[in-house]
């Protein structure tokens, strides 16, 4: 009697253990995964943002196939400790059929190989490290690697003629593979300085003393956050050092001349279009009560990618292996940043890059920069 | 030159920091781990005078500072006071929470993006060649100034050995009329005071973000330990002294023309710290403790 108790909960513990999801009526849920604390945290804002924009548009009307979206969100605080345990739970627990994220390059490469051995799609708004193309099956991304930024970098400075290129790195992945991916397009004996500090550095003024011993014609700030880079920024210019800056994404945010003033002045940034800028999207995202953090750009990624994946789930169902291989079939999608298609690597493609400078506090757009 | 005048820089903020935890922790001998917080508490309300209330820096300043010296009081209020007197751990859990409230609530009211207090150009002079600001000049003469009042308060007039003395015995100063209790707040929310200079001070040199509490703090414990505790003239030199080795390290060629890795940077200073305490293990300034 009793045992035929205990077999009978037994039992029932395990149909519940059952994912749950066959039922209709569910809703679908994904998971998110960005800095949503830390130095990092306004491109968490603004990418996770762009995704519950984009949720709360699909939902308003009518879901998909008539399931809502529910968003499980993670905080991966930049670093892959806490996004390898974020993957873990929205994969094992929450069952989330794709997951928006990481956004630090660092995020998305350890929870990676999580999502790719539970067959768990995801899709990156904002990892450019070029180890992200080789990540796996299961993991896209609707932001350009790095392989393609500085391969545009060097053909820049080989026709503006830099030959001397000075680089200070913070210590992060993204970072980090930027300044190994820049020196191999650009070649070794071209970087004249080189060095690397420590994440979260703001004291930049003995490199930048020995900087003045050191002949360079440009200077890159290759920091993870606009804070960091602003203090490398205000103490190169604060020691008199007038050689022209350029940098990347990072560099990308008007939070710049509100930190660092004048002596961003002039600097270029080779990035991504300022995709959704002044446009529809962006009145949407600040009806919606949103204000960038970063950049707008990095919310029109998020809301691309959900929207893409919210189009695989419409026509390819739940399972995860038909979501994938549907994305790898996009002929084209036509998204706030532009058209765009995932090579078999899941990496995008059709982002143009774009020269940009900053004039007068504002960050304008000089011409457009080809790759090939 | 300028490799001194990095150090200086640097120095007066490590300085401000350590003054606050020599007070808190050498003085009063209570752990607290939310003084990263405390300073950023002062820096961001600074910022929310000058940049958001439009009010001048100055006012702006001596506002931040005693918002902060509130808030340093209300803290003590809450999470020590009850707590410091029964066992000298208990505050390290207590202080551990309030950072966390504190970080959350500085990310909640003043959002992610960095800030800067002071964004307007900088004026330089060249001093005995190197090339420094103005506003760096005052804030360096400021600090120095601040941390030596501070020091000599505590070291060489009667408030000062009153202080002491409700340290070492606080029912047996009491008995003799000091005021202990009221000297230990006053000690704790000149820490916080101190504290919020640090943050003023990285907020006009350089910018403020809400993850800089607990990296701060490190160093802040750094200096205080090798300068031993009960020194607090001893912790403001080691503060500035970590700060040269800092630039040293990474701004002088040290093994055939190379240079250490700026990577290396504050690992350097930390190996010079164990290695001066495994010559004198009380800190470099440490008084011999006198015994009755």
């Amino acid at each position: 009697m009793k045992r035929s108790v205990l077999c009978s909960l037994v039992a029932m513990a395990l149909t519940a253990c059952q994912p749950a999801s066959l039922s209709t009526d569910d809703p679908i849920k994904i998971g998110y995964i960005g800095p949503l604390t830390g130095e990092a945290a306004p491109y968490g804002k603004d990418t996770f943002n762009g995704t519950k924009l984009a949720v709360d548009q699909i939902n308003a009307n009518g879901g998909i196939h008539g399931r809502m979206i529910e968003l499980v969100t993670e905080d991966g605080r930049c670093n892959g400790t806490d996004a390898a345990s974020a993957a873990r739970k929205l994969t094992d627990i929450d069952h989330v059929v794709a997951i928006i994220g990481g956004q630090c390059s660092g995020e998305t490469l350890a929870a990676a190989p999580i999502a790719e051995s539970a067959e768990t799609v995801m899709i990156s708004p904002l990892s450019s490290s070029p180890d992200v193309t080789d990540a796996g099956d299961f993991i896209f991304r609707d932001y350009p690697s790095d392989a393609l930024k500085t391969a545009a970098m060097a053909k820049f400075f080989a026709e503006e003629g830099y030959e001397k290129v000075a680089l200070i790195t913070e210590n992060t992945d993204f970072a980090s593979a930027f300044r190994n991916a820049l020196k191999e397009k650009v070649g070794e004996e071209k970087i004249v300085f080189d060095e690397v500090v420590e994440p979260g550095t703001k004291d930049f003024r003995t490199l930048v003393t020995r900087l003045k011993d050191t002949e360079f014609d440009i200077f890159f700030p290759n920091a993870q956050t606009d804070a960091v880079m602003a203090a490398m920024m205000e103490q190169l210019r604060e020691q008199g050092l007038i050689q022209q800056a350029i940098t990347h994404d990072v560099g990308d945010s008007p939070t710049l001349v509100e930190l660092a003033g004048d002596a961003v002045d002039g600097t270029l940034v080779i990035n991504v279009p300022s995709a959704g800028e002044g446009g529809v999207f962006q009145r949407q995202f600040e009806e919606a009560g949103y204000e960038p953090q970063a950049s707008i750009a990095f919310a029109a990624h998020a809301f691309d990618a959900v929207n893409v994946l919210a189009k695989a789930i419409e026509s390819a169902g739940t399972d995860s292996t038909a979501i994938r291989d549907y994305l790898y079939d996009i002929k084209s999608y036509k998204g706030i940043v532009g058209n765009f298609s995932f090579d078999q690597n899941g990496d995008v493609v059709g982002i143009p890059y774009v020269l940009k400078q900053f004039k007068n506090g504002e960050i304008v757009k000089v011409k457009d920069i080809s790759v090939n | 030159m300028q490799l001194f005048a990095n150090a200086l820089i640097a120095g007066s903020l490590a300085a401000l920091m350590a003054g606050g935890l020599a007070l808190v922790y050498g003085v009063l001998g209570v752990f607290n781990l939310a003084l990263g917080q405390l300073a950023l508490v002062g820096g961001y309300l600074t910022w929310w005078l000058h940049q958001s209330l439009g009010l001048p820096l100055l006012i702006s300043i001596i506002g931040g500072l005693f918002l902060a010296g509130i808030i340093t009081w209300i803290t003590f209020e809450l999470v020590i006071n009850p707590f410091y007197k029964r066992h000298r751990f208990l505050p390290i859990v207590t202080t551990i929470a309030v950072s966390m409230i504190f970080d959350a609530l500085i990310l909640l009211l003043f959002e992610e993006r960095p800030r800067n207090i002071l964004s307007s150009t900088k004026h330089f002079v060249t001093v005995a060649g190197a090339r420094i600001s103005w506003e760096q000049l005052i804030l360096i003469t400021l600090t120095l100034i601040f941390v030596a009042s501070v020091a000599y308060t505590l070291h060489s007039t009667s408030v000062g050995r009153k202080i002491r003395a409700t340290v070492q015995h606080s029912e047996a100063a009491t008995s003799l009329g000091i005021p202990a209790n009221i000297l230990h707040r006053i000690i704790f929310i000149m820490s916080g005071v101190l504290a919020g200079c640090g943050g003023i001070f990285i907020g006009i040199d350089q910018n403020l973000t809400p993850v800089l509490g607990f990296p701060i703090t490190i160093k802040a414990y750094a200096a205080l330990i090798a300068g031993g505790k009960d020194n607090f003239w001893g912790t403001i030199f080691c503060a500035y002294i970590i700060a040269l080795i800092e630039q040293l390290a990474i701004g002088v060629p040290w093994f055939a023309g190379s240079y250490i890795p700026a990577g290396y940077q504050s690992v350097v200073a930390l190996l010079f710290i164990i290695l001066v305490l495994l010559v004198k293990p009380s800190g470099i300034f440490s008084h011999k403790l006198r015994i009755a």
